[in-house]
């Protein structure tokens, strides 16, 4: 049987069953919490917990599927291409938006691990959760994170952002897709941007520009958080 | 067929970039300022990748389900402070988030602003 599930059709046929029970779920209750990726990820592991399915198995068609991901964020050029007209009209509030929310995240991040009690070690894993993960595992070590945990922290930001962002963006009451795709970009990075894409090209557009702006400007704040000596 | 092939080229040539730069960009991130810059300079048409990018861009969500699940793997590492974790992260998504939408539209009004005062007739200075 272990044959089986680590043939790579295993993953990716999981991986596909899920989330097509994510959609037809998000159609059926029009809930946010029924987010395709949110359910896909969670009956996948529950799948593998319930079978004594290693993820090292999962993985040989779960590394298929990630490939993907480096192409998908590339073609957000096009987006932003067919936006461009947009973007030069809003670029100083593209860049004040990323800055300001990218310096929020860093401090708020710092502020919260500290009143939660984390120790030194997991509030500096915590610091750059806001960016995708290559983003988040080039910076992470040099500011003395655990890798793990700052994975663990960015992907858990990135799903949170995407089931939340229709609720976020009515609470803030934003209507104009070009907050909206910023704000997303922003707090919830790549994972963020997949959900901006589904409510309109202009929204994925304005989230793959703030996701590389956000990541860039966070790299440069990094650079005041090293600490010395280590 | 070409289609998938420019786009995964442009991806190898970002990587080879990133490898390079001495700060931490990754790939992808490089790929999409290249891909950008052909697009700009007309180097490559638009409808030569609109197909395949629609692709990607329409199942984007799909391709993080294997980064989700991996999650499992750092389950140890975080399970002793999973709750202080989830809080953290949720109080500073929502900052963030807050915050940047805030900022955008603030600026947003204040460059109106700037605009209509720039139509009224004025001296240089």
């Amino acid at each position: 049987m272990n044959e089986v599930f680590s043939s790579p059709f295993f993953g990716i046929t999981l991986s596909i069953l899920t989330f097509e029970i994510g959609i037809w779920l998000e159609k059926k209750t029009k809930l946010a919490i029924a987010n395709p990726l949110l359910i896909a990820v969670v009956l996948c592991i529950a799948v593998l917990e319930l079978f004594h399915i290693p993820l090292a198995s999962f993985d040989e068609g779960g590394s298929v599927i990630s490939v993907f991901l480096g192409p998908a964020t590339a073609v957000l050029a096009l987006s932003i291409y067919t936006q461009l007209s947009r973007l030069k009209k809003y670029f100083l509030p593209v860049l004040a938006g990323t800055v300001v929310g990218s310096l929020v995240s860093v401090g708020s991040a710092y502020l919260l691990s500290r009143w939660f009690g984390l120790d030194q070690v997991l509030t500096d894993s915590l610091l750059v959760k806001s960016v995708s993960t290559p983003f988040a595992l080039a910076i992470s070590p040099n500011i003395g994170g655990i890798p793990a945990v700052t994975v663990a922290a960015v992907v858990l930001t990135g799903i949170l952002g995407a089931v939340w962002a229709p609720l976020m963006l009515k609470l803030f009451r934003v209507r104009d897709p070009v907050v909206a795709g910023v704000a997303i970009g922003t707090s919830s990075h790549a994972v963020g941007t997949s959900k901006a894409i589904t409510l309109g090209e202009v929204e994925g557009a304005m989230s793959g520009i703030a996701l590389a702006m956000a990541g860039l400007i966070t790299v440069l704040i990094s650079l005041f958080l090293a600490h010395p000596g280590r | 067929m070409l289609q998938i092939g420019l786009v995964f080229g442009v991806c190898l040539l970002g990587q080879i970039v990133s490898v390079l730069l001495p700060v931490p960009i990754p790939g992808s991130v490089i790929s999409m300022v290249l891909l950008f810059l052909l697009l700009f300079f007309k180097a490559v048409h638009v409808d030569r990748i609109r197909q395949k990018a629609d692709f990607l861009l329409k199942n984007m969500a799909f391709f993080f389900v294997p980064a989700g699940v991996g999650i499992i793997s750092q389950f140890s590492e975080i399970r002793a402070h999973l709750l202080a974790l989830l809080g953290v992260v949720v109080l500073t998504t929502f900052f963030t988030f807050g915050s940047t939408a805030l900022t955008v539209r603030g600026v947003m009004k204040l460059q109106e602003l700037g605009r209509s005062r720039k139509r009224k007739p004025r001296p240089l200075a």
